[in-house]
């Protein structure tokens, strides 16, 4: 494999992980599903290359995609700790309004309520 | 004819109540685009019904609830804050490299290289006098190539002295404006809902440029403070924050440029509290960054560590080496000198003496045995040194050099990136506080539980990503394929 080759397939690796970024500036359940699947496919990529990063060694333009990688999984984990910490946080504060705290003085988890739906 | 009368009542009282509500409802698509506004929502609630005691029942308008959540908002603030600072550091440290050429095409190491180059080739023809010339015009580059990083490095300080205080102007300007708000509220304007919009606006661009902390009052006003301490706005109350330059009482270096400090209205130097931020980017890289290249009360700095270093060494050489042998050998003279009164303004006030002429550098090493290019071979021997007393910390003057170089480019490379990643992180925070206003606490119990083993899915995919990524970077670095 030529190195311009590792270099584009890192470059794909890249676009999958940029789009999640863009999901995970709107965080959803339908949106976080969705990266997963993202993160997914750029991991089984980018393991599926490994093998083939030796041709490219050495190469700058190869180095500098694969650290515009590092960069967009960086943004990715800050993206996606920023959105847990924010809703983990929210969950406390659910907690703590709807079920008061802890003997321990935490808030208490949230209740649950199931839900039923009927169609007919 | 009671119950018709009721009846009617009844109506006008539901289509007063709805009047509201389509008012609310106005306020809501005319504002959309307003910064800072929250939707609004008008609470209705249903008047007694019997028919039989003659109460026809209806509707009434309550009171017009506010979908703003605070935590979200300060979520916002958390994040806009390390994007100041980001911002902040980009701006100043782009402004800081383009002083310090890691080419070699320009500037000290061009000039560093040159005058290498002349001393091998003085070594080459000791008796030249026109190589001991180059020598001579070269160490002049130097140094003005040292005078011009130093003054390029006070000319970011003294623009950075002048955003510090730009930037402490704009605090109290902001929070002034709160200030203004604050006083419409408790005079009674507190259901405003531009008015409300206009403070959380204000606070936005607030947090900027300092870690703000803000708590709603009970009487609709808001309370600002800057970190947790320090306070900025209480009630119609504002507290202006200064910035000073001063020398700390044990400095060892008095000459040297004074720190920066940020004022509490009372005095109280919060200097320390400040860290992040527009401001306290601004504080880093004037009382860390800055320093760590042209000195501060404790330091001399590291550009003027070389030059001082750099210019000994030659000197040395030079005033121990002779013009002419024999019995009445006469000594060299130095070449470089500085304000040797201030070790924090060596690079700045580097020279080289103009009427010392190319007969007078010394050739010959004594001895013995005496080298009649002892002199300049020991000289061209400094790009390399094999002794350590001709090292700076271990590193050659042009590896010293290097690194000076290397570590403004390896912090603006960080802070580009942090930039980049704050930006989304930002944007991140508003969708979230959009998100989560006027959200229905049951409901929203249940999609945390989801949000809570997605992010966890999530989070350990990354850290493999994270990992092969990495990998990767290695394999890619390795020089051999």
């Amino acid at each position: 494999m030529l190195a311009a080759e590792v270099e584009e397939r890192i470059l794909a690796v890249r676009s999958e992980v940029d789009r999640a970024c863009q999901l995970l500036i709107s965080p959803s359940p339908t949106a976080l599903d969705s990266c997963s699947r993202l993160f997914e496919t750029a991991g089984s990529r980018l393991a599926q290359l490994q093998p083939q990063l030796r041709q490219g060694a050495g190469n700058p333009a190869a180095q500098q995609e694969a650290r515009r990688l590092r960069m967009a999984v960086m943004c990715a984990q800050r993206l996606l700790e920023n959105a847990a910490s924010f809703h983990v946080n929210w969950g406390r504060l659910l907690g703590a309004l709807s079920a008061g705290y802890t003997e321990r003085g935490d808030p208490a988890p949230a209740p649950r309520r199931g839900r039923i739906c009927v169609q007919g | 004819m009671v119950s018709l009368l009721s009846t009617l009542l009844a109506s006008s009282s539901a289509l007063n109540a709805y009047e509201q509500v389509l008012e609310v409802t106005q306020s809501n698509v005319a504002n959309s685009s307003t910064p800072g506004y929250a939707k609004q929502t008008q609470e209705l609630y249903a008047l007694p019904l019997n028919p039989s005691l003659g109460v026809t029942g209806g509707v009434k308008a309550g009171v017009v609830q506010d979908s703003r959540d605070q935590y979200a908002e300060q979520n916002v603030w958390r994040q806009s804050v390390s994007l100041g600072q980001a911002n902040q550091n980009v701006s100043s440290l782009t402004a800081l490299q383009s002083l310090f050429d890691i080419s070699g095409d320009t500037g000290i190491p061009k000039a560093l290289n040159n005058l290498f180059s002349s001393f091998s080739a003085w070594g080459q023809s000791p008796t030249d006098t026109e190589a001991r010339q180059t020598v001579i015009d070269n160490a002049t580059n130097l140094a003005n190539s040292f005078q011009q990083a130093a003054t390029g490095i006070q000319s970011v300080e003294q623009d950075t002295n002048q955003q510090l205080q730009t930037t402490v102007t704009q605090v109290n300007n902001l929070v002034g404006l709160l200030q203004g708000y604050n006083t419409q509220i408790l005079g009674g304007d507190r259901n405003d809902a531009g008015l409300e919009s206009q403070v959380y606006s204000t606070l936005e661009q607030l947090s900027q440029y300092v870690d703000i902390n803000v708590t709603p009052q009970a009487d609709g006003s808001v309370t600002v403070l800057l970190g947790d301490q320090t306070p900025l706005l209480v009630g119609a109350q504002q507290y202006s924050i200064g910035s000073t330059f001063q020398q700390p009482d044990d400095a060892v270096y008095t000459q040297a440029p004074p720190a920066a400090h940020i004022l509490a209205s009372d005095g109280t130097d919060i200097t320390a509290s400040v860290t992040t931020g527009q401001l306290g980017a601004l504080l880093n890289l004037r009382n860390q960054v800055l320093p760590s290249y042209i000195g501060d009360a404790y330091q001399p700095g590291d550009l003027n560590t070389m030059a001082k270093q750099f210019a000994d060494c030659v000197n040395q050489a030079l005033t121990s080496g002779e013009i002419s042998g024999g019995p009445n050998a006469q000594a060299g003279v130095a070449l470089f000198s500085y304000d040797t009164t201030n070790d924090a303004d060596v690079a700045a006030t580097l020279s080289v003496d103009p009427t010392v002429t190319p007969g007078q550098l010394a050739a010959i090493d004594p001895g013995p045995p005496e080298v009649a290019n002892g002199i300049p071979l020991a000289l061209a021997q400094l790009a390399a040194p094999e002794d350590p007393a001709d090292e700076i910390n271990g590193a050659s003057f042009t590896e010293f050099y290097g690194n000076m170089a290397s570590r403004i480019g390896s912090a603006l490379n960080d802070a580009t990136s942090q930039q980049t990643v704050q930006q989304s992180a930002v944007a991140q925070a508003q969708n979230l506080r959009q998100q989560s206003s006027g959200v229905n606490l049951d409901e929203e119990a249940m999609t945390v539980v989801e949000f809570q083993r997605a992010y966890e899915a999530n989070a350990q995919l990354v850290t493999i990503l994270n990992q092969l990524t990495e990998d990767a970077i290695n394999i890619l670095a390795s020089t051999t394929g």
